[in-house]
């Protein structure tokens, strides 16, 4: 494994995706292309991106790691954090426009386009992760906490992982 | 608004690091987790919290590592931006690393099956809330500003969400879409009770 080529294709895919899975087309063409992963790794790596701290974005330090061991995920993350820095020209021209309505207007479009991005994303995944009434009843149940913002997210999570021991570990 | 709090660069370092940290759950609980932080401390207002993240949306990377560079930037600058990014991806990204381990040599037990089938919907439901919550500042702000100008921001919600679910463009050029046609909407619609802007210091 080139050491080299390795931090180019995690760079690369971050630099042309914006966050979540997005970066998983290139990965998967790029290293199953050279035969350095196998289909498997992407599922461990997705799975474990879903429950793991931080971004899910980070599901390609798992990868990273599944592929060349701790360097891996060690250039993965270097890797990741890099292109996110030219958010600081975007933000510049922001500052410098803000004043124009225009500008404002846009903005709160693109956030309107986020808000509809989020929640198709949710229904789209809730595809692959919820398959009967009790997964609805899960995430309908997280949803209400959520929304109440005193209840921490690790207990949410802590209760969701004990319901889906009752539901479907005994 | 005016008083913007000067976090510490030790404060920054260690809330992001903590916020990392205790994120279990993936993107969605961080993102609930720097949401509730940064609003709590009145770091951000809630609308200032939107539009940098609908900011964050158009450069390329991680979101959530954007929305951080953006944070620590606004309240310590570049030394800001660079513990609060440490802080949040450093540890997290280990800690990712170390469950993979785990997680390769366990996965098939069937206790940890069933665990997963109930965290996996779990994280639905928060990302639901995360559409939510960031949906709450951007209606509220349209509604002041009249009932035709709600009504023009739903339309944009839905015909975007459209877009996404039943076309293959690329999102971000439905983000982009969004922003141009909110742009003729809002110009095509006055506001009704004028609103004095916000000031950011």
């Amino acid at each position: 494994m080139n050491p080299l080529i390795f931090f180019w294709l995690f760079l690369k895919a971050s630099l042309f995706s914006t966050g979540g899975l997005s970066n998983l087309p290139f990965l998967h063409k790029d290293l199953i292309g050279l035969g350095w992963a196998r289909e498997n790794d992407f599922v461990t790596a997705i799975a474990v991106g879903q429950v793991s701290p931080g971004p899910t974005g980070l599901w390609s330090v798992s990868l990273g790691y599944l592929i060349y061991g701790w360097p891996g995920a060690g250039l993965a993350t270097i890797a990741l954090s890099l292109p996110p820095l030219l958010v600081l020209a975007v933000s510049a021209f922001y500052n410098r426009m803000e004043t124009q309505p225009v500008v404002r207007d846009f903005t709160h479009g693109l956030a309107l386009g986020v808000v509809s991005l989020t929640l198709i994303v949710s229904f789209q995944l809730a595809g692959s992760t919820i398959f009967d009434w009790r997964g609805v009843a899960i995430a309908i149940g997280a949803l209400a906490l959520a929304l109440n913002k005193r209840v921490p997210i690790i207990l949410i999570l802590a209760l969701a992982a004990l319901a889906g021991y009752l539901f479907y570990g005994l | 608004m005016m008083d913007r709090p000067r976090p510490g660069l030790w404060e920054l370092f260690s809330t992001f690091l903590f916020l990392g940290i205790q994120s279990f759950g993936g993107g969605t609980s961080t993102f609930l987790l720097i949401h509730q932080t940064s609003v709590k401390r009145g770091w951000l207002s809630e609308e200032e919290f939107v539009r940098n993240y609908a900011l964050s949306q158009i450069a390329p990377g991680i979101n959530l590592l954007k929305l951080t560079i953006l944070i620590g930037n606004r309240l310590r600058g570049r030394s800001g931006l660079i513990v609060s990014l440490l802080g949040l991806l450093v540890p997290s990204a280990a800690v990712t690393a170390l469950m993979t381990a785990g997680f390769s040599a366990i996965r098939s037990q069937p206790v940890v099956q069933a665990v997963m089938k109930g965290i996996l919907p779990a994280t639905i439901g928060l990302s639901l809330a995360m559409g939510f919550q960031m949906a709450a500042p951007l209606l509220s702000g349209a509604y002041k500003e009249g009932p035709i100008r709600l009504g023009a921001n739903i339309v944009i919600v839905i015909l975007a969400a459209g877009l996404m679910a039943f076309s293959n463009i690329s999102p971000l050029l439905v983000l982009l879409m969004a922003g141009a046609g909110t742009v003729l909407l809002l110009a095509l619609v006055p506001v009704q009770t004028k609103q004095p802007l916000k000031e950011d210091a």
